[in-house]
């Protein structure tokens, strides 16, 4: 039977340090009134806040240091991603390009291409975005239709993505692509490449969400000309690519953190004595948070030691979307519903509508819960 | 070999060990399922000669507690109907007051019951050498309360009775600064690892049957509905897991109730979810006294109201972290990694 065990993770020594160093800095972000703690972990963005990090250190941490990283280990950069979301940060600016697009890079790219962007990226000066799906590609993502035709010294691109998040505020958004064959032939001829959005043919029409933000875009490719070595793990393997991405990214604190700010405003609302179910309900989703992080930092221990934790990484982000998006619900139960304006409280009526009408994004973004437990599904043998 | 990997091997060989005696002495489905035949001597006593009931002494910092836990984890598994944990509980709380630990098997009597000179719901308690009762707010007891007893099961068959504690003889008695709330943090830690046990071997039953049972001319399995079911019934079973494991490497280091306190939520929690799952994918299948699923289900509804309730605990929590402000929540999450 597969067997589950999240063991403990080691920490090294320094991270105790790092912990304290990092939220000192966060206490005197907030002190100097430069972010005000929010909701949705991976949604406010400040690119000036961002590059701040990169100053610190605190971008591209793992990365050789050729390459402007400082080769901390996985597990010293888990420490400074979960404090920076503990925090309520803004962190969506380089988000993508330092959870995901640069590691992709590092370990796939072209060394022109990593001497490039690589050292940009950890200054806090360079963001990603991602162009995945497209309009009649959600879920099913070896549907796409957005073509690169080959050409003298690279591709020309020509399609659409779609829900592609702070594209507006991005550098380069790497596109998965078809380089071959036709959408009936599923995972076959895909290829990502790293797209510079200054480049002519591009167009970026902000698309607004629920609640009226703008985070995500439409990206439209006309004939837009990507260079031969902007691919990342070369011609046709873009499906090998986004998989292994997509572990990487299930299982880090972002997937049960994007609430907890509200969690704290909640503690604060009911004060040091609660009644009896207000205690349980809110020790009840502490246990939760508990046992997640246990099981986050477990994985990030599993992939530090280079082993690749895919079904427990579905687990985590199962579970903890589902948590995070509980809290606005429990916590509704046990405080006032109509909005106060004025005197105490409000933070945690804004943060409590935020929230509510942000939750649905949680179990779809990165997968859906639905994708999720059929991937468990197969890693119990069940298909 | 390092002593991270010779403690491993120890710990193999006594759970192949364990996992050979039952299929010696314990393969009788009627005796595993359920208590009520009487306390199974042969089954003890082999478990005894293979040393397995002597854990638990060392109780600070040390691999002790760390094989015990493993090995109350597979005897759970193997929905064992013997006092094996209990036992295990009650050296480690004599060792803590320091009172001699007698041979035999051993029982703790849950301090939440414990009233009107009546100790409620104690594991075999008229089968056992000693029981560990918290007599006083600052006082632990070792009783014999084998002439002092009158019967009682809960939901899995399991002997829980109710002593008469002017009946029973006290063997020895010590003073340990609040007796009623380390008895129930350590017996809640000890069910938490149980069903840990319990939910993998649930888990493992609802594979195989999903995988064997053909419906619509095709494995049950096949069917997203069964597949999602059961994803969530591996999510939860692995949550829990992961707490009760957390608990056990905390306590181990340090007296942590907090720790306690989250994996007898958190498994509480997922053992509800887990059965309610189970049974659901059994189908009527598994809503029979023949069927074996309810060794493990049965224990499990029963193990997470013993020792408090995930709502009995679950408030613990809630009043502490309030307490100490909602500005110390992160910190005491991250106090130790």
């Amino acid at each position: 039977m597969p067997e589950f065990r999240f063991e403990p993770v080691v920490m090294p020594p320094a991270a105790t340090s790092l912990r304290a160093e990092v939220r000192a800095f966060l206490d005197e972000e907030k002190a100097k009134g430069t972010f005000v703690p929010t909701v949705g972990a991976m949604v406010a963005a400040d690119p000036a806040f961002s590059a701040r990090l990169g100053a610190r250190g605190y971008l591209g941490m793992t990365w050789p240091k050729q390459y402007g990283g400082h080769e901390r280990s996985a597990l010293e950069r888990y420490v400074v991603v979960e404090e920076l979301l503990a925090a309520g940060s803004p962190v969506m600016a380089h988000w993508i390009a330092d959870r995901q697009s640069g590691p992709q890079i590092l370990k796939h790219g072209a060394e022109r291409v990593k001497k490039m962007i690589l050292p940009e990226i950890a200054a806090g000066r360079c963001f990603f975005a991602i162009g995945m799906s497209e309009p009649d590609t959600g879920s099913d993502l070896a549907s796409v239709k957005t073509r690169a035709v080959p050409v003298e010294g690279g591709f020309r691109v020509t399609g659409r993505k779609v829900w592609t998040s702070y594209a507006h505020m991005a550098h380069y958004v790497i596109a998965l692509v078809r380089t071959g064959g036709r959408p009936e032939d599923r995972h076959v001829g895909l290829t990502q490449l790293i797209v510079d959005m200054k480049s002519p043919g591009i167009e970026v029409r902000p698309i607004i969400n629920v609640y009226g933000s703008h985070e995500f875009n439409e990206v439209t490719f006309d004939d837009v000309f990507v260079p031969e070595d902007m691919s990342v793990g070369g011609i046709g393997n873009g499906w090998a690519m986004v998989t292994s991405e997509l572990a990487f990214e299930r299982s880090g604190p972002d997937r049960f953190m994007s609430t907890y700010p509200l969690l704290v405003e909640a503690f604060r609302e009911i004060g040091e004595s609660p009644n009896a179910s207000e205690a349980a309900e809110l020790g009840r989703l502490v246990a939760h948070l508990a046992t997640l992080r246990r099981m986050s930092g477990s994985i990030a221990g599993m992939l530090n030691e280079g082993k690749s934790p895919v079904t427990e990484a579905a687990l985590v982000k199962d579970l903890g979307t589902t948590f995070e998006q509980s809290i606005p619900e429990i916590t509704r139960r046990l405080l006032p519903l109509e909005p106060r304006g004025g005197g105490n409280g409000q933070v945690y009526d804004g943060l409590q509508q935020l929230a509510q009408m942000q939750a649905p994004c949680y179990s779809i973004r990165g997968g859906t819960r639905e994708i999720l437990r059929g991937m468990i599904a197969r890693g119990l043998g069940l298909r | 070999m390092s002593t991270n990997e010779e403690a491993d091997g120890v710990r193999d060989l006594m759970l192949r060990s364990l996992d050979r005696i039952v299929e010696e002495k314990a393969e009788n489905a009627a005796q595993r399922a359920d208590g009520k035949p009487g306390f199974p001597a042969d089954l003890w006593s082999a478990l005894e000669e293979a040393g397995m009931t002597a854990l638990g002494e060392e109780n600070e910092g040390d691999l002790g507690l760390g094989n015990a836990a493993a090995l109350i984890e597979r005897a759970a598994y193997q929905t064992l109907p013997v006092p094996l944990a209990e036992t295990i509980l009650a050296r480690r709380l004599l060792a803590k007051a320091g009172i001699d630990i007698p041979d035999g098997a051993l029982s703790v009597a849950p301090p939440s019951a414990n009233r009107d000179g009546k100790a409620a719901g104690v594991p075999w308690a008229s089968s056992v050498a000693g029981v560990v009762v918290a007599s006083g707010p600052d006082m632990l007891a070792l009783v014999d309360a084998r002439e002092a007893s009158s019967p009682g099961f809960n939901m899995a068959g399991e002997p829980r009775e109710t002593i008469d504690l002017g009946r029973a003889r006290v063997i020895a008695s010590a003073k340990v600064v609040d007796a009623p709330g380390v008895a129930e943090a350590e017996g809640a830690l000890i069910r938490a690892v149980q069903m840990s046990g319990a939910m993998s071997r649930v888990l493992e039953h609802g594979l195989t049957w999903a995988n064997d049972r053909i419906q619509f001319g095709r494995p049950i399995a096949r069917f997203q509905a069964i597949q999602h079911l059961m994803a969530e019934l591996a999510a939860e079973a692995a949550a829990g897991s992961a707490s009760a494991l957390m608990a056990v490497e905390a306590v181990a280091e340090r007296s942590d109730r907090l720790a306690i306190a989250i994996a007898k939520a958190r498994t509480g929690e997922a053992a509800g979810r887990v059965c309610a799952i189970a049974h659901e994918v059994f189908g009527a299948m598994g809503f029979t006294q023949e069927h074996t699923l309810h060794y493990a289900t049965r224990r499990l509804w029963s193990w997470r109201n013993e020792f408090g309730s995930e709502v009995h605990w679950q408030a613990e929590i809630g009043r502490a972290i309030a307490a100490g402000g909602a500005d110390n929540l992160w910190a005491t999450l991250t106090a130790h990694g």
